[in-house]
């Protein structure tokens, strides 16, 4: 099928967004009925999420008509469940390193503080971190488009998500910016990485990935949880287990709703830069409220504060982060260049010196009319167009070029 | 020895292009309904500037290029086809 690729993006994003809130209103269930041990929770929700993951991964391996299930509704890519390979171990080791360190570093937020709803919101800074780390790691440089949009979706989701019920302490902010945030960029950038790579000519597919993700990451946090009983003398990891099989109906749940919402997370991410996808990611707070609103109706969770005060400012914080979306949505540029060469120039030095100029995504080299044909991506089209302008100019044995500007673009995926 | 496919026989040999096309002016929606319907088709670009629109395609040998480009040239409106076949990539 060729479809927008636009479209697709924000379509897997938000739908991850919807799956995400449904997820969390489900955790708020367990966590405030149930199971009041944070650290044993958190096992639980491993060890469930590992078994639905198998379990769903089965599932969609089916074939129906020569095709697998999974391919057909959630990603073209994807197979059946296979083993993991070897050049994914390192991503995945270290995907799932951030994934448990910031699971735990959530189980201590909950015991230290009652009601982490204050600092959670800070969680949402790390779009910022993304942000920083792709201008070292991706090849482009967030242009103040990207990092503007960066913050007010920042802004948005931190007074969206605000409440004042509890206090902030300087410990469990530092738990956020240095063990939560870092955790989560650890995770998402290699889950990207994870994503981009190519299995035998193919690429690779978010099942198989989101499977060995949480099964590694079980195994992790179980390590270090076990650790911390061995040190403390209680009983965490089993009674983690105990509880998986207690309230197995609930926590698979919510176990399905994180399993959806992560494979269409690390779809889109294979689509788009990991701070964009992150941004689009945490509009989870504006498809929360129903859910808050259904469970505090339920009497399961403390109501909706009313507070007019309250409202104005979380309506902002919605606000700002749909303009932030949007504007990511409509300032992406996208242009081919052809260029025509004099003769005598070595192909490769010439393909490097277009690679790297920043802004280009693809540089091919051809035989027809033209030399190359390279595409690129810029944020602001007059000092995009301007910067690799005058770096095309300034490479040698450049006859002829031609910018032919993106208006729409399709894509088989 | 027979290998499964996913089990490491990539095919080493396929070939991308980008065909690059001219239209007659107000044929492109239709124009593009038609692409969208053609196999190893990977990205139709609608551009502005010397073309219209930049297909870029990916067959197995150059018996099924030949095919896509007819294709392509048979679709009404289609004024002016270039094909540009890839040698070396490098994308992000």
């Amino acid at each position: 099928m060729i479809i927008r690729k636009k479209y697709l993006f924000y379509v897997l994003a938000l739908s991850s967004a919807v799956a995400n809130a449904f997820a969390s209103g489900v955790d708020a269930v367990v966590s405030s009925l149930f199971i009041h041990d944070p650290w044993a929770f958190g096992v639980a929700c491993f060890l469930v999420g590992v078994i639905i993951a198998l379990i769903f991964s089965i599932i969609l391996s089916i074939r129906f008509k020569d095709k697998s299930l999974g391919s057909k509704a959630i990603d073209p890519s994807f197979n059946h469940l296979r083993f993991i390979r070897r050049e994914e171990i390192k991503y995945q080791l270290l995907s799932a390193f951030g994934n448990a360190i910031l699971t735990i570093g959530y189980y201590i937020l909950l015991s230290i503080l009652a009601d982490p709803s204050v600092v959670i919101p800070f969680t949402q800074m790390v779009i910022l971190y993304l942000v920083l780390m792709e201008s070292i790691t991706e090849k482009d440089m967030p242009t103040l488009v990207e990092v503007q949009s960066a913050l007010i979706v920042t802004f948005g989701a931190i007074l969206g998500s605000i409440s004042f019920s509890g206090d902030i302490n300087l410990l469990s902010l530092a738990i956020v910016f240095l063990v939560i945030n870092p955790g989560w960029m650890i995770s998402s950038i290699y889950q990207r990485k994870l994503k981009l790579l190519k299995i035998n000519g193919k690429p690779n597919d978010s099942l198989n990935i989101r499977f060995w993700n949480v099964l590694f990451a079980f195994l992790i946090t179980s390590g270090i949880v076990l650790i911390y009983d061995i040190s403390s003398g209680a009983n965490h990891l089993l009674n983690g287990i105990i509880y998986a099989f207690r309230f197995f109906n609930w926590i698979s749940i919510m176990g399905i709703g994180t399993f959806f919402s992560l494979v269409l997370y690390i779809r889109a991410l294979g689509i788009g830069k990991a701070s964009v996808t992150q941004a689009v990611k945490s509009t989870a707070i504006i498809f929360s409220i129903p859910v808050s609103i259904i469970l505090a109706y339920l009497n399961i969770i403390p109501s909706f504060s009313t507070d007019p005060t309250m409202v104005a400012i979380r309506g902002i914080g919605i606000i700002l982060m749909i303009l932030g979306i949007a504007s990511y949505a409509l300032t992406l540029v996208k242009a081919y260049i052809f260029i025509e060469m004099k003769p005598g120039y070595p192909i490769l030095d010439i393909m490097r010196k277009l690679w790297d100029i920043r802004g280009v995504t693809r540089v091919a080299a051809v035989a027809g009319k033209y030399d190359f044909i390279i595409k690129i991506r810029t944020r602001t089209l007059v000092k995009g167009y301007e910067k690799i302008i005058r770096k095309l100019n300034e490479i040698e044995g450049i006859k002829k070029y031609k910018w032919e500007s993106v208006l729409r673009e399709w894509e088989k995926l | 020895m027979l290998i499964a496919p996913e089990n490491g026989l990539v095919k080493e040999s396929m070939i991308t292009a980008y065909i690059l096309t001219i239209l007659k002016p107000g044929s492109a929606d239709k124009a593009i309904q038609e692409m969208r319907k053609i196999d190893h088709v990977e990205k139709i670009s609608v551009v502005a500037g010397e073309y219209d629109i930049v297909v870029r395609v990916q067959v197995d040998n150059l018996e099924e290029l030949l095919d896509v480009t007819n294709r392509i040239q048979m679709i009404d409106g289609v004024e002016k086809t270039t094909t540009q076949i890839i040698e070396k990539e490098i994308a992000l």
